[in-house]
């Protein structure tokens, strides 16, 4: 097959999955910017519930110490930090009014928003963030943010609305970091009741657009409006029933005959289970997620740069994204799609990023490895693409002579192995918020500062990471962590594979849901039931 | 029959003790903690440490399992770790899903399964009975999650209608509970009527064998009254015990068929609170799964001697 | 073959035989099945010229044709080389495991249920306690442990089903230990060991063989559980629970990936079936 017609069968597809022509705009038009959530509508109607299936249940509803992404795309419609991640990278007020930065960068004058209320009536001050965001910080309260938080020295409050918080270096990141994916602002003292911690998966205390009404372990998560809400006239639903659909095929058919009212797809390429579907609608959007292979520098022969680039220059990215998730997403180098045009540097300025299998036989001919070896690929249960994704990974690598066997484990082991820097060579499923920072310091720099869980130990990238960190002018910013990337595209202590879309699909009668790239479910908070 | 109960219970105190102990180490031993799953691409050494103290995973071994046994014997289960609900509640929930399941399985099997038995037995090798084996065999033979799965999907594409996927209890909508129920329990039980209507089929045949039917016949007593007289009492045993295998097989069996059909049952409970790792949930509900399969035995047993006073029991 | 090479008794045997199936049809079909199972087992080739890992992302999930009977798979692989080539593998675990289930589980409770006393007790109520564990829960627990290889699965497998031979054998052993022919040769002075395997073993083999071949559909619908649950085998190695597991999910796009391991399996558990019950009947008239 040539290489048009294989581009044919992509465009083909890819228009059916849109299912319709309405659909095609929202791909084409960029990333909604300045608009909190997402645009408010016209002509909303309020009330109603809706029912969300969601394949993967959130194995907790605790924002101070669940760090499973399925808990964050929930928990974002319920608690609140000070600012919003806008899909353009800004880092949006929130809770936050505006704040005042001192001369020397190092100490943020926060203003809080006025009239908002807790889930438990009481008002929101300074009190509370200052208590909130201290407790996130201390890691002796065990919070997977506290990582993040690192760099905060002091955080006080210096009047009913205003919290100062100091910092031991400049960081342009410190905004988006106090965003909504770990925490969130509750009441001070909170965590002083010994049950508080499980008690978050029963009831909320968030100031977000919706509280928590029940959670039921293998069936649902209900959220209800917050009567109280501080955002005038939103949100519109009623009720959001999150049904927790255990696989992909009972979703699918709970699609098609109306059970549920939106699902976005764990596998983009289910979509085409659903065209021309009457009364569904399929939209695609970006994502900030990034589907990778790790190599981690602790297993031999990877610790030999040579070797990894080699591989790198093995692989396929796009017939692996077509395998895996039938090329609904993109191909990416070393930054993830969503971000690419704000961050990333293109493909073609980036080394190691076209298959070039003599070139590769030559770097490992040059490593002591002339014949190849055999090499172990770790991926997860229950992650989808990985399947495909392997097998198809298998017959690239065994072009060069690597022999590779699969081993899928399930989560729980695969993240021991992680945690303890024993990944070795993994597939890696993960997303991030839109800041460079955020996504490349605790994964890449050298210990002890960031967590290097791929024992990379990169002197040049860590002194880039550490530069970005503080450099708050944009250009340069950009400019350094550009340099940045080209020193991991060269190194290559991962292979960053593709970033695959997110797919909505609806039932036409949802209106007004905008899906943010994180896979976030911010867009609820705007869409209604006509 | 007092002393006979007090004994079986002693027997199954010493059965349950050990099985919690069973029931830890193996729980235990499974790679990975609740703190690993929390922390998931954050870990954080001193933020693992920090929770690892608040679950008490930090402490020995040996001293959360006799920490968990004595809790367990003052009927105290605990909260679970990642729900933050009492244990013993969120066991009663699946629990009463999972033996609804098994129940509805049980009587519609029942319904299907022993006239097609019975119906084989009197017209043993004839073409009714030979279609009837062929049918059960068939049953028997077929993957119960694949005729799940087939069913799904045929029902969907044939009249556009599939079961609702959250879950409503009986006492809040019949209606809607048996609309959710339906597919499961054909899928289950399309497997357990076959397995019945065999066994049936299998009793009733070789008690037609028996002297004293042979004599009844001889005598000239109406088929009614040696079928109800004699052949059912003779199957009612074995039926019961048949029963009793079908309900433990579905207490913990229905894994698969509750996950491809969203029942929050027990068994997915048990897969899901082992992907966590929310050891207070994992152990106590596989705790409960043993004890309730002691029970179940020890009904069986006691049946017996209601249905036939002629069994002794020793 | 010419019947004239044939030594005489050998023929009358087949003869013999070929009545007696003709009397049991259904244990003839269940042999006819198995033969076919078997000639897949040893010689995919025969069924089929597609490798059953080649992939070909541009043909994927395509529907059946003559070219591919069975249609392709997600990544383009012939289905029907994949359940062929996957009878051997499939097959293979569940007999594997059976096996060793067969030979712990019997000879450990042969041994229990003759010595008796306190062993047999604790033995006994640990038994008890496995088996009420439902099986499917204890397998992914297992696998979890040790980790998912095929070993490994096979070793899931086996611990599962070692508890329900050994009460098979249990059972067996206490009835035979109380005849009086076990009490005639302990009172001429044989010892211990010696009555055990020479007398209740011989008695309660024959009986245990019969039960794998009774539990192995169960076996097999056990295994492709773990498969549909991501549990099996590891990709790409085309095991029918696996196959299974990955069709689910393209059910409505390409339900020929699922239905042809489904068919697959339960046309090797009819088989089964219908020759393990031709077998048991064999015995009880004996």
């Amino acid at each position: 097959m040539s290489s048009s017609d294989m581009f044919g069968l992509i465009d083909r597809r890819t228009l059916l999955a849109m299912g319709g022509l309405a659909a095609a705009a929202a791909i084409i038009r960029p990333a909604a910017a300045a608009d909190l959530y997402g645009p408010k509508a016209a002509d909303a109607k309020s009330g109603g519930t809706l029912n969300m299936g969601l394949l993967v249940e959130p194995p907790g509803l605790d924002p101070f110490h669940q760090a499973a992404d399925a808990r964050i795309r929930l928990t974002v419609l319920i608690y609140q930090g000070l600012f919003y991640e806008s899909p353009d990278g800004t880092a949006m007020p929130l809770l936050a009014e505006g704040f005042d930065l001192s001369s020397d960068r190092l100490v943020y004058t926060i203003r809080l928003r006025k009239g908002v209320k807790f889930h438990s009536g009481e008002a929101m001050t300074a009190k509370d963030v200052a208590y909130s965001y201290n407790y996130i910080r201390d890691a002796k309260n065990g919070s997977p943010g506290a990582g993040d938080f690192a760099m905060i020295t002091a955080i006080e409050p210096t009047d009913e609305l205003t919290v100062k918080i100091t910092i031991s270096a400049p960081n342009a990141a410190l905004p988006m970091t106090l965003g909504n994916k770990y925490g969130g602002v509750v009441p001070a003292g909170y965590f002083e009741a010994a049950d508080a911690k499980t008690k978050l998966n029963q009831a909320s205390v968030g100031t977000g657009p919706f509280k928590l009404a029940e959670f039921k372990p293998n069936s649902n998560a209900t959220l209800v409006r917050n009567a109280d809400y501080w955002e005038p006239g939103v949100p519109y639903l009623d009720r959001i029933n999150f049904v927790f659909v255990p696989n992909a095929a009972s979703l699918l058919v709970g699609l098609r005959n109306k059970r549920i009212d939106i699902a976005t797809l764990a596998r983009p390429q289910d979509v085409k289970q659903v065209e021309g579907v009457a009364g569904l609608v399929v939209e695609r959007k970006p994502s900030f997620n990034q589907k990778a292979i790790d190599l981690g520098a602790e297993l031999k022969p990877l610790d030999d740069e040579r070797v990894r680039r080699a591989i790198s220059l093995a692989v396929d990215k796009d017939e692996i994204m077509r395998a895996s998730i039938g090329g609904l997403g993109n191909v990416i180098g070393t930054m993830v799609a969503g971000m690419q045009e704000s961050w990333g540097v293109p493909l073609d300025k980036l080394p190691n990023q076209k298959v070039d299998i003599a070139a590769a036989r030559k770097l490992l001919a040059e490593a002591g490895h002339p014949d190849g070896f055999a090499l172990t690929l770790t991926s997860i249960i229950g992650y989808d693409w990985m399947d495909a994704a392997a097998v198809t990974l298998r017959e690239q690598l065994g072009k060069i002579g690597i022999n590779l066997s699969i081993q899928r484990v399930e989560l729980g082991v695969w993240v021991k192995n992680f945690q303890s820097k024993q990944m070795g060579f993994t597939f890696n499923d993960w997303a991030t918020v839109p800041d460079p920072n955020l996504l490349f310091y605790r994964h890449f720099h050298k210990a002890p500062e960031g967590a290097d869980f791929r024992n990379w130990k990169n002197d040049k990238a860590s002194a880039l990471l550490d530069e970005g960190r503080t450099e708050n002018d944009p250009a340069k910013r950009r400019e350094i962590y550009t340099r940045y990337q080209q020193v991991m595209a060269e190194s290559v202590p991962t292979i960053m594979l593709f970033s695959a879309d997110h797919m909505v699909v609806r039932n036409d009668k949802v209106r007004n849901y905008d899906q943010h790239p994180t896979g976030w479910y911010y867009g609820l908070a705007r869409a209604w039931i006509a | 029959m007092a002393i006979y109960l007090a004994k079986r219970l002693a027997a199954s105190a010493v059965t349950a003790l050990l099985a919690s102990l069973v029931v830890f180490l193996l729980v235990r031993s499974v790679p990975g903690d609740v703190v690993g799953q929390m922390l998931g691409q954050t870990s954080d050494p001193v933020a693992a440490k920090a929770l690892r103290e608040f679950f008490g995973l930090d402490q020995p071994i040996w001293r959360q399992y006799f920490g968990w046994l004595a809790r367990v014997l003052t009927a105290d289960f605990g909260t679970s770790w990642t729900r933050g609900q009492p244990v013993l509640g969120m066991i009663g929930a699946a629990l009463a899903v999972t033996i609804q399941l098994a129940f509805a399985t049980l009587f519609l099997a029942t319904l299907i399964g022993v006239p097609l038995g019975i119906l084989a037995a009197m017209h043993e090798g004839g073409a009714i009975d030979r279609t009837v084996q062929a049918l059960n065999l068939l049953g028997l033979a077929a993957p119960v999650f694949w005729i799940g799965l087939m069913l799904l999907v045929g029902v969907s594409s044939g009249f556009d209608w599939s079961p609702p996927l959250m879950y409503v209890p009986p006492t809040q909508s019949l209606f809607e509970n048996l609309s959710i129920m339906a597919l499961p329990v054909l899928s289950l039980a399309l497997l357990q009527a076959a397995a019945y209507s065999q066994f049936v089929r299998q009793s009733i045949i070789s008690a037609l064998g028996q002297d004293y039917v042979r004599t009844a016949i001889a005598k000239g007593v109406s088929t009614r009254v040696i079928f109800f007289k004699h052949l059912l009492r003779n199957i009612a045993i074995p039926l019961v015990t048949f029963m009793g295998l079908i309900l433990i097989q579905i207490l913990g069996g229905a894994v698969i068929i509750e996950s491809l059909f969203a029942l929050p049952g027990l068994g997915r409970l048990l897969l899901s609170s082992i992907e966590t790792r929310d050891y207070p949930v994992l152990q106590a509900g596989l705790l409960a799964v043993v004890v309730i399969a002691m029970l179940v035995n020890l009904a069986v047993d006691l049946s017996y001697r209601i249905i036939d006073p002629r069994v002794r029991l020793s | 073959m010419s019947k004239s090479g044939m030594p005489k008794s050998m023929l009358g045997r087949l003869s013999t035989a070929a009545a007696r199936l003709r009397r049991q049809p259904d244990l003839a079909f269940g042999l006819v099945l198995l033969a076919l199972v078997l000639l897949v087992v040893l010689f995919p080739g025969l069924f089929t010229a597609h490798s059953p890992l080649a992939i070909n992302v541009d043909k994927a999930m395509e529907a059946p044709s003559s070219a591919h009977p069975f249609g392709t798979d997600d990544v383009g692989r012939d289905v029907l080389a994949r359940v062929v080539h996957g009878a051997r593998i499939t097959l293979s675990i569940c007999a594997s495991a059976l096996f060793a289930a067969a030979a712990i589980g019997g000879a450990l409770g042969l041994v229990s249920g003759f010595i008796g006393g306190r062993i047999d007790m604790l033995l006994g109520r640990l038994i008890d306690v496995l088996l009420s564990f439902p099986p499917i829960i204890f397998g992914v627990m297992v696998t979890g442990i040790l980790g998912p290889n095929t070993i490994n699965l096979v070793l899931a497998l086996t611990v599962v089903y070692v508890p329900l031979f050994f009460r098979i054998a249990r059972s067996g052993a206490m009835a035979e230990a109380s005849l009086t022919y076990v009490e005639a040769a302990r009172s001429i002075g044989m010892s211990e060991p010696l009555v055990l395997f020479r007398h209740v073993a011989r008695n309660v083999v024959p009986v245990i063989l019969v039960q794998c071949m009774v539990l192995f559909p169960l076996m097999l619908q056990i295994q492709s559980a773990l498969g549909f649950l991501g549990l099996g085998v590891q990709p790409p190695t085309p095991d029918w629970g696996a196959i299974l597991q990955q069709g689910k999910d393209y059910i409505l796009l390409a339900p020929w990936m699922s239905a042809f391991p489904g068919l697959a399996i339960l046309v090797t558990a009819l088989a089964l079936m219908l020759v393990g019950r031709g077998l048991q009947r064999q015995m009880d008239r004996r």
